[in-house]
């Protein structure tokens, strides 16, 4: 007779494969975002080194920023593991530790939605807020309930701009040459003197195109709407990220836009491409929308999430005083992502029934309501600018 | 719909390996052991130690709400009353008949002269008592569903095994082609069906060429293959594919009685024969074992026999880094000692090294369970609640829907017990409120 193993059903698992698991994933989300961090790279850096505006050693720094904020955040929860935990205090036991939390994240992504010339210290104080305050005060990986890059960011964005824009802002030293731009980005001029005209709007930056390539004004990386399509095709084929989270987050943006763009006056479709493409809208939605943690879990709440999320960018973007749209909705929704997978996942296992109806017609309607008012309250405020 | 429409992912069967050698009949062990215990009724135990015993007769008797008799599989002598490993995981007391070798039939094991003029009650009465239940897994006694008040136009044969490894009712079907289509002619007759269904997984195409040539002799009998996915095998999953109706707790809400493949090959030999149940195909399979097969044997027999008739254990097994599972690998269970006896419901016995185990992450919250789920249930979220001990919101995620299919556990990449989770929850369910 021999003893063997205790376990639970099921005895076949996906991870039996090494080729799967929550660790695979991270590394494929890392891989991902490997396209968007060297377009960064090459725009601040490379791009301005050829122009002749920088020296060699600030051809480097975008990519020495943004690997930078992956390794503070990694240095703060160390600490925070050497502080609260007597059982991980030596290198040995506290990189186990960091690998299975995920540490280089959210200080990852946190810089890479900063502003070039942001200074360390602020860096340092967006690391400390998103790691330690949104992360693991929380109870660590897999328990916090805000994003911990973007609480980083919402943190630095409503209290430092200031420090932010007097340090150089978002503006490499090629931009900065640049008179078109007259200081501003693409969605700061639309929010700074509220004039919806594809003179105003597009020409200063050239085209669409270069809109949609990211050779526009922006934070570091947040900008080429091809290298984020890039890791998201990546994303969708290593099933990082749900394919439509994006794609409804996106969607609903362009079509507010469009119609609101329509109400006062101007239906071309430029005007909601303009809106998808700038804002860092598309990093939001592949990047920091789809995040598993701080999303609801499953598929109905996920597509409802994403419409909450559309209907609220453009209502931050028009009315109040946040700093941008994405990212404040984006925490906003991280709060409600627990009651609405609740909801959702009731009306899933309900199916087709009387009350699951009433509960998706409240939501549609919620939606609906809020887009509305967006479009009403933008109405009053922006005006239809003529060609220049 | 995104909603509601049944649905499964594919998954590697493994079943190629226990599918190589011919099934082997091994009839006579030297002892067995007759679990007192079907289910979760305990049986009433009708023979001492010391009797004589002959193959068919009656030694013990479920009570309840599904009464049947239980038979013995052996002729000789009852020796002991002892307990021995169960497929649940329990030790449970059994009836240990030593085999007089003799093979010695009971008075009521005879040839039926006109199975084919039995009327409806005879047929249902058969199934009673030939202590007929279920070789699926789920043990239910069959006649209950025979004694449905409801119209049943259908009769499906669930031939589909959807779990990974598990080939017994397939070798059977391949040894007994005849037998499950006669078995399944007398099932709709005992209901008064005008429709009989062998459901079979697509991939499986030699199920369907085994029963082809006698197919033409039963014109209401039609074969169904289903998707190469798990569990298309489940019940409700069936009927939906076949009938497009579905129902709330049983299928004959929809009109259909499910039967599995086995249960109708040997309620052929019940009808025409009057053997009771006293046999079942079952797979000896798993990496851990040497040369991987099936067996019919009597029920009572014990698996370590079995296991030496393959050749035992792959050299070099560890067993303490190595599963021995009774049932599939999707809903088995582990069994900490190799001891087991093989009882009614055991349609195999896998033996599987573990895999090298990274430690296990938190949930991150892809929601993959979610998307896995059968039944569109939120793992995650009845987890949560269930440890919040929240009863009003498990109920509200209906955690009673869960058909225990194991997916969520089998997608989730941070190897989180989450079907298990979901069982806690479930059994908060039937103990609150």
């Amino acid at each position: 007779m021999a003893r063997f193993a205790a376990g639970k059903a099921p005895f076949l698992r996906t991870t039996d494969h090494p080729s799967q698991g929550t660790r695979i994933i991270m590394r494929d989300f890392m891989i991902g975002l490997s396209p968007i961090i060297l377009f960064a790279w090459y725009k601040n850096g490379i791009q301005v080194w050829l122009d002749g505006n920088n020296t060699f050693l600030e051809m480097l720094y975008p990519l020495i920023f943004i690997l930078l904020g992956g390794f503070i955040s990694m240095i703060m929860e160390g600490i925070f593991f050497y502080i609260t935990d007597p059982q991980v205090r030596t290198l040995k036991a506290l990189m186990p530790k960091l690998s299975s939390s995920f540490a280089l994240i959210p200080g990852l992504l946190l810089a890479m939605v900063l502003p070039l010339y942001t200074p360390i210290w602020v860096l340092i104080f967006g690391c400390f807020v998103g790691t330690i305050v949104g992360k693991m005060l929380f109870g660590g990986f897999g328990h916090n309930i805000f994003n911990p890059a973007l609480l980083g960011y919402v943190a630095v964005g409503f209290t430092l701009l200031g420090v932010i824009n007097a340090a150089g802002g978002v503006f490499n030293q090629s931009e900065v040459l640049v008179d078109a731009y007259a200081g501003a980005t693409p969605l700061s001029s639309l929010l700074v003197n509220r004039v919806i005209g594809y003179d105003q709007l597009v020409t200063p930056y050239g085209s669409l195109w270069n809109f949609f390539f990211g050779t526009i004004p922006g934070a570091l990386a947040e900008t080429s709407a091809f290298a984020i399509l890039l890791a998201y095709a990546w994303f969708v084929y290593r099933k990082v990220i749900k394919w439509f989270t994006p794609v409804i987050y996106v969607g609903t943006v362009f079509v507010v836009s469009w119609v609101l763009g329509m109400v006062l006056g101007d239906g071309g479709l430029w005007f909601p491409t303009y809106s998808i493409l700038t804002g860092g809208l598309f990093f939001g939605a592949v990047l920091m929308a789809t995040e598993p943690v701080t999303s609801p879990k499953n598929p109905l709440g996920k597509v409802f999430n994403a419409l909450f999320l559309g209907v609220l960018t453009v209502l931050f973007r028009y009315v109040g005083n946040f700093p941008e749209g994405v990212g404040t909705s984006i925490i906003v929704m991280n709060l409600f992502a627990m009651p609405l997978d609740r909801f959702t996942a009731i009306i899933r296992i309900d199916g087709l029934k009387k009350s699951s109806i009433i509960k998706l017609a409240i939501l549609i309607v919620f939606i609906i309501l809020i887009a509305v008012y967006a479009i009403v309250k933008a109405n009053g405020m922006y005006t239809i600018g003529g060609s220049l | 719909m995104i909603l509601q429409k049944a649905k499964g992912i594919r998954i590697d069967g493994r079943k190629a390996m226990s599918k190589e050698l011919p099934l082997q009949e091994v009839l006579n062990p030297k002892f067995v052991y007759i679990h007192l215990l079907r289910q979760t009724e305990t049986l009433k135990r009708l023979v001492e130690v010391g009797e004589t015993v002959k193959i068919g007769q009656v030694i013990a008797l479920r009570e309840g709400w599904g009464p049947l008799p239980i038979h013995a599989s052996v002729s000789g002598k009852v020796t002991a009353i002892k307990k021995v490993w169960h497929s649940s995981g329990k030790m449970v007391d059994a009836i240990e008949i030593e085999n007089d070798m003799q093979n010695t039939m009971d008075d009521s094991v005879q040839k039926e002269q006109h199975p084919e003029s039995l009327t409806k009650e005879q047929l249902v009465e058969k199934m009673k008592m030939a202590g007929l239940s279920g070789l699926g897994g789920a043990g239910f006694p069959t006649f209950v569903k025979y004694q449905s008040k409801l119209p049943i136009e259908t009769v499906i044969i669930n031939a589909v095994e959807c779990e990974p490894y598990i080939t017994s009712d397939y070798m059977m079907i391949h040894l007994y082609p005849e037998k499950l289509l006669k078995g399944l002619s007398y099932m709709m007759k005992a209901v008064g069906a005008t429709k009989g269904v062998v459901a079979y997984k697509k991939y499986n195409q030699h199920i369907a060429d085994d029963l082809q040539p006698f197919l033409h002799q039963y014109p209401m009998i039609s074969l169904y293959p289903t998707e190469d996915v798990y569990p298309a095998g489940w019940e409700k999953y069936l009927v939906q594919q076949i009938t497009k109706k579905t129902y709330a707790s049983l299928p004959s809400e929809a009109n259909t009685i499910v039967n599995n493949a086995q249960t109708a090959i040997f309620y052929t030999d019940m009808v025409e024969e009057n053997i009771p149940l006293i046999r079942r195909g079952i797979t000896i399979t798993g990496e851990g074992i040497q040369k991987p097969q099936n067996f019919l044997v009597p029920i009572g027999t014990a698996v370590k026999d079995l296991i030496a008739l393959c050749g035992g254990y792959t050299e070099g097994l560890d067993p303490s880094k190595a599963h021995y599972i009774a049932g599939g690998p999707m809903t088995g269970r582990a069994i900490l000692i190799d001891d087991l006896i093989v009882n009614d419901t055991l349609g195999a016995v896998i033996v599987k090294p573990m895999p090298n185990n990274l430690p296990a992450v938190e949930c991150m919250g892809c929601g993959k369970c979610a998307d896995a789920c059968p039944v569109y249930l939120t793992p995650t979220e009845i987890w949560h609640a269930s440890e919040r001990g929240d009863v009003e919101a498990v109920k509200k995620l209906k955690a009673n829907k869960c058909i225990g299919c194991g997916l969520c556990s089998y997608v989730c990449p941070s190897r989180i017990e989450i079907t298990d989770f979901v069982d806690k929850a479930k059994a908060l369910l039937r103990k609150g409120v």
